[in-house]
């Protein structure tokens, strides 16, 4: 998957005057997020135009920090580009994009990107990576994770996260021993941190959908009972079921490890004693003790296995398990 | 070489170039070796050794080099002769000179810089070599030296004088000694040779006298016989030859004096021999007038023998001369003995005409074969009193005729073994699709004649042990042939069409009976393991391709042989692999689609049933196999007529392949743990799905998945059509010897299969179904019907009850859902997940437990009230389970709301 969104620092220079005006970023988190109602729609309209299936559709977001909530009032959608034109420079395109924005006075700096996603399969490694350079370089940016499917069938789903700032320590880090994850006292539950979100539209708008709610039938309210999803259920309860495969793997990779481990460990023991025998002998025959070797050269402690996949499997599995069961009660 | 050089030594036996009995008028190249083995060596060694002396001479270093190693090569080859003789003082000599020239010239740096850079090198080369080489010899050139040293002159002078220490003769005293032999010859020779005497015949004189020399040294007075001879030179030097070989004879054998005559007449015909216009008289083996007898007809064959196996022998000319002797024995009526014995030879020399192991008989050499061999067997059934053996020594043997009976040596069973072989490469290396082929196939009948007769001469006179041997050639030219006589006999239509000559043709003993007599036999008396199992798996083999399958199955149960075969040579084990498909087939044709396909599973699945089969070699990279090994493989492989149809083959396994599999996919859509029974058949499904465009089917595989892909829909009027049509028809299933059989239990077999496979496809649409539709849907009749479904009740592979009143069908609805099948799936994945996670935790306890003991507590514990229903019973102490925890609870929710 191809992250093509990616924060540029061009745009945090020049937000710093504005930035200077306002509150500092770094004091006070985000806490809200507060998304026009032409960016959702223009989400929703870059999905339908351009996701099929499980293909992902990425853009970027605009947007403004006002206080302790960020938003969010314009975006542009990211090209979905092939393998065959490597001539295509992504930077050039949000560059130039966003000059062109500015032009016409909107809004035009960086906060985060967007993402659709297929069944919640959207925690993973590159989702991860991506949004910590947001985050390292643009310190308020969010992800806004649309689900196309559950959107279809009558409900919006728009979700905002942002990584805690412990999983940024980790990442800055790039330290995903399973020691370094244990001193973190990091799990999966507190990886991601959602962002409550609050539509906005302009009064004219919510004139008009409140004319609309009238005019509408409420017999459409009932779909919400349908069994008809047990489709899309079972899709969700595959891919649930080959994320528990993965799991699975990995514990099993890493039980390897951990057995392989104490195994050195008992070696390493017996040697020590061994040798501390033999000194001993060596001392009361008055002989020299042996010299010391370098017992980590000799055990060569195994690879462990990064633990950092792990967690994101994890974390997609309790995602999906959600939504999952989200789906079976709608 | 060395070892018949030394039969030539103690028999004394001149060799004979036959060869010249071919060559025209005007060749004269009558070279006779007469030379004891020492002698021809010492000469080679001699002639090297001057070469040397002479490259020494000139300095030419590489040619020295190149001598030197030619004659390190003689002196090894030599080598048991110079264990006797100990190794000859010129030797010695030519190695301490050569290494002292060379340490001269290597002194010598002015002339080493003048050599050329060849020469230089070589020298080099040599010194190395020589010293290396002389240290075996040291101590007898030091002895030599010494000698030198005493007397210098003794070893100065000229190669030509300073042998007369060697012991014996050496080649040098020859050509010392050469000279005078010739001028003492010259004028007669010219006298002798004054109708053709061109210089090419001079020439080849010369190098006649070169090699008569020798005799005439070692028998001084012969020189002077030579001067009082009268003729021809040719006579005068057979004879002195001659006398030279009866000496020899005294000391070894003592049987010459009824020899002499013949020996006189040998001599004859050794001149009509060696001189050129005797072509013509070539059968004429003895010379007018002489009294033929026994001996001198054996001696004769020894003699003819002798060159047997020697380099530039023509074979074909041994051929026939044997078969002169054949007739000149027959003619002078010496008895059954000696033409047994030369009979022997010849058959003998047939199979020698092909030096080479994997060059098969020329035809007109096989029928001389086998008529050989039949006129053997009749000589010997004729006579009762012939004992022919591989025991019996050539000196105890007794040919002439007397009042004892005959002694020969000679095994004819080795003989017809070896026909058998022999008929089997020429089977192997013809085209199987050839009208040639079908000729040399007509000859199986004479072969198979040929191995019956010796089986009954042998069950009168031979040992078990050959009784065996012989009982196993006729049960493998018995096994692999589907006995027609029989089949209609049992069939019951003998009386109604058969003319009078298919009669008397099904006359004979079933086949079934002969295989059951003879394997009885072996299995009785055999004591070899392999010739018992061989006749084991023939005996099988013959079973099953007569449909007998329950004897079939239990020989093959009885004798253990699956246990073992993987220890037996090649050949061996192609049989097995034969017979388990014959057995399959035979499996299949009897209804029994589960031992069909247990029995074909193996040789199928490796997907390299020719291979296995010997019947044909797979294209493979050369990395796996060398040249060597394929020439092992080709000769491994069975002849055409006997092969298995590989496509008949593939379909039997594929068809039951589907009629096992279809049923047991409905059966079990939504196992995980589905296992597959025979992935070669899923390939082929694979294959089909695989396809963009789906046409009808063409070849036997798309057949067999068409048709599986009507069975599972249960439609097995469609599934019908494919398996049995036309093309099926001739492709596979005419090739049965029961075909009509083997087709109505199909598509019994269809009907029932795809009944099962209906039931549990669309068990969950039904509530009720009659019994009766069923039988009217897949033709079957009620009974059947109500018989599949109680089994498939019992079984619990269909939850349903039968209705009696009603004779329906009533379904449970216990199957659950495919949602519910995977939420099931999930259930038992996140068991295992659990179960892992468990392991981990064990491991870390104590050591890493922190990670997992964080402040959860009691989250997964107050839920555990949820836990309930038959797929959620697994116990876990729920601190162990926390990492994944909530995956378990949000299924377990879920549950609850189904």
């Amino acid at each position: 998957m191809c992250f093509g969104p990616f924060p540029l620092h061009q745009t945090m220079a020049s937000r710093k005057e504005s930035a200077a005006s306002g509150s500092s970023p770094l004091e006070t988190p985000v806490k809200q997020i507060q998304i026009d109602g032409l960016v959702v729609l223009k989400i929703i309209k870059h999905y339908q135009e351009e996701g099929q299936g499980s293909e992902v559709v990425q853009g970027v977001l605009l947007g403004l920090v006002v206080e302790d909530s960020l938003e969010i009032t314009n975006c542009f959608p990211f090209p979905q580009h092939t393998e065959d034109d490597v001539d295509f420079d992504e930077v050039q395109y949000q560059m130039e994009m966003m000059r062109s924005l500015r032009h016409v006075n909107i809004d035009h700096l960086h906060v985060g990107w967007y993402q659709s996603t297929h069944y919640g399969s959207f925690v993973s490694r590159a989702l991860l990576d991506s949004q910590f350079s947001y985050q390292h370089a643009i310190e308020e940016s969010v992800v806004l994770i649309y689900d196309p499917i559950k959107t279809a069938q009558g409900s919006l789903c728009l979700k905002a996260y942002r990584l805690t700032p412990k999983l940024m320590e980790i990442c800055k880090e790039k330290d995903f021993s399973p020691e370094g994850l244990k001193k973190a006292c990091i799990g999966f539950e507190i990886m991601f941190e959602e962002v409550p979100i609050v539509i906005k539209n302009s009064h004219l708008i919510n004139v008009l959908l409140l004319d609309l709610q009238e005019k509408s039938t409420v017999a459409d309210k009932h779909e919400l009972l349908n069994l008809s999803s047990s489709n899309h259920l079972e899709k969700s309860l595959q891919l649930l079921m080959d994320r528990v495969d993965d799991m699975n793997q990995d514990i099993g990779k890493y039980n390897t490890y951990c057995r392989n481990l104490s195994k050195q460990q008992q070696q390493k023991q017996q040697y020590l004693q061994r040798r501390q025998q033999e000194n001993t002998q060596r001392q009361s025959r008055g002989e020299p003790p042996l010299p010391e070797e370098d017992i980590s050269k000799m055990f060569k402690p195994p690879q462990a296995p990064p633990r950092m996949d792990t967690l994101l499997i994890a974390g997609q599995v309790t995602c999906q398990s959600v939504i999952f069961m989200g789906r079976s009660l709608f | 070489m060395i070892s018949e050089d030394h039969v030539t030594l103690k028999t004394g036996v001149m060799m004979l170039k036959i060869q010249d009995l071919l060559l025209s008028d005007d060749e004269e190249d009558t070279k006779r070796v007469v030379r004891s083995a020492k002698d021809k060596r010492f000469e080679e060694l001699t002639n090297l050794i001057k070469t040397i002396r002479n490259a020494m001479k000139i300095r030419d270093m590489a040619k020295c080099l190149e001598e030197f190693e030619q004659l390190c090569r003689a002196f090894l080859k030599s080598k048991t002769i110079m264990d006797k003789e100990g190794v000859p003082q010129f030797y010695i000599r030519l190695l301490a000179d050569l290494e002292d020239y060379l340490n001269q010239l290597w002194e010598d740096k002015e002339g080493k810089k003048k050599m050329n850079k060849n020469n230089a090198k070589a020298l080099s080369t040599l010194r190395q070599k020589i010293r290396k080489y002389n240290k075996d010899f040291e101590t007898e050139i030091a002895s030599y030296k010494e000698v030198q040293s005493c007397s210098p002159d003794a070893f100065t002078s000229s190669s030509g004088s300073d042998d007369d220490d060697d012991e014996g003769i050496t080649a040098k005293s020859l050509l010392k000694k050469k000279p005078q032999e010739e001028e003492k010859k010259a004028p007669e020779a010219s006298k002798f040779l004054k109708g053709a005497a061109d210089e090419e015949s001079e020439s080849e004189d010369d190098e006649e006298s070169e090699d008569w020399g020798s005799d005439s040294v070692d028998s001084g007075s012969e020189s002077e016989d030579n001067e009082g001879a009268a003729a021809s030179l040719a006579v005068v030097f057979l004879k002195k030859y001659d006398s030279r070989r009866k000496k020899h004879k005294k000391k070894e054998r003592l049987e010459e004096e009824a020899d002499e005559e013949a020996e006189a007449e040998e001599g004859g015909w050794e001149k009509v021999k060696g001189g050129a216009p005797m072509v013509k008289e070539k059968p004429k083996m003895f010379a007018k007038g002489t009294e033929i007898n026994s001996a001198v007809v054996v001696k004769k064959l020894t003699e003819i023998l002798q060159a047997r196996g020697k380099k530039g022998t023509d074979r074909a000319a041994q051929i026939e001369l044997l078969h002169a002797l054949a007739g000149i024995s027959n003619e002078n009526n010496l008895g059954e003995g000696i033409l047994i014995k030369i009979k022997f030879n010849i058959i003998a020399s047939l199979y020698d005409y092909n030096p080479n192991l994997a060059a098969f008989m020329k035809p007109d050499m096989w029928k001389k074969c086998l008529e050989c061999i039949d006129e053997l067997m009749d000589i010997l059934f004729a006579n009762s009193n012939i004992f022919i053996g591989e025991n019996i020594a050539e000196d105890s043997e007794n040919l002439a005729i007397s009042d004892q009976p005959f002694r020969v040596r000679g095994c004819i069973l080795t003989l017809v073994e070896r026909m058998d072989e022999e008929f089997t490469k020429i089977m192997q290396n013809t085209d199987p699709h050839s009208q040639e082929y079908v000729d040399n196939l007509k000859d199986e009948g004479r072969v198979c004649g040929i191995i019956d007769r010796l089986l009954q001469y042998l069950e009168t006179k031979g040992s078990t042990e050959e009784v065996c041997r012989v009982y196993l050639r006729r049960i493998m030219h018995t096994y692999y042939k589907f006995d027609y006589k029989a089949h209609r006999r049992s069939l019951g239509l003998q009386g109604e069409t058969k003319s009078e000559q298919d009669q008397e043709e099904s006359e004979g003993e079933d086949s079934a009976v002969i295989m059951d007599r003879l394997c009885k036999f072996i299995y009785a008396k055999d004591r070899t393991d392999r010739i018992r199992t061989c006749a084991i798996l023939c005996h099988i083999y013959h079973h099953a391709l007569h449909s007998r399958w329950f004897q079939a199955r239990d020989l093959m149960l009885m004798s253990h042989l699956q246990d073992n075969i993987q220890h037996a040579d090649p050949p061996v084990q192609i049989l097995y692999n034969r017979t388990m498909v014959q057995l399959g087939i035979c499996a299949f044709r009897q209804g029994m689609i589960k031992d069909a396909h247990n029995a074909l599973l193996d040789i199928q699945s490796s997907g390299r049933a020719k291979e296995l089969l010997g019947q044909g070699l797979l294209m493979r990279n050369m990395q796996e196999r060398n040249a060597e090994q394929e020439k092992i493989e080709k000769r491994r492989q069975v002849p055409f007529h006997m092969h298995i149809n590989l496509e008949l083959l593939e379909c039997v396994y594929l068809v039951s392949a589907m009629l096992l599999e279809i049923p047991y996919m409905a059966a079990h859509e939504f196992d995980a743990r589905r296992r597959m029974i025979s992935k070669q058949f899923h390939h082929q499904l694979r294959v089909g799905e695989r396809q963009p465009l789906l046409g009808p089917p063409e070849s036997m595989r798309e057949h067999v998945v068409a048709a599986s892909k009507a069975m599972k829909m249960g439609d097995w009027r469609t599934c019908h059509s494919f398996i049995i049509n036309e093309k099926m028809n001739s492709k596979v299933w005419d090739l049965f010897p029961e075909t009509q059989c083997v087709r109505e239990m199909l598509v019994r077999k269809i009907q029932e299969e795809s009944l099962r496979t209906y039931l549990f496809t669309y068990s969950s649409v039904y509530d009720s179904i009659s019994m009766e539709t069923l039988s009217e849907m897949f033709e079957l009749d009620l009974p059947t019907v109500h018989s599949i479904i109680s089994k498939m009740i019992i079984n619990e592979e269909l939850m349903a009850s039968l209705d009696q009143p009603t004779q329906t069908v009533v379904m449970h609805r216990t199957e659950p859902t495919s949602l519910q099948n995977m939420a099931l799936q999930l259930a038992e994945k996140l068991g295992g997940l659990v179960e892992n996670n468990e392991r981990v935790f064990d491991l870390k306890q104590g050591v890493y437990g922190g990670y997992f003991n964080r402040d959860q507590k009691g989250g997964y514990q107050q839920k555990q009230s949820y836990q309930r229903g038959k797929h959620h019973s697994h116990q876990r102490d729920p601190h162990r389970s926390r990492s994944c925890s909530p995956v378990l609870l949000t299924c377990v929710g879920w549950m609850q709301l189904l």
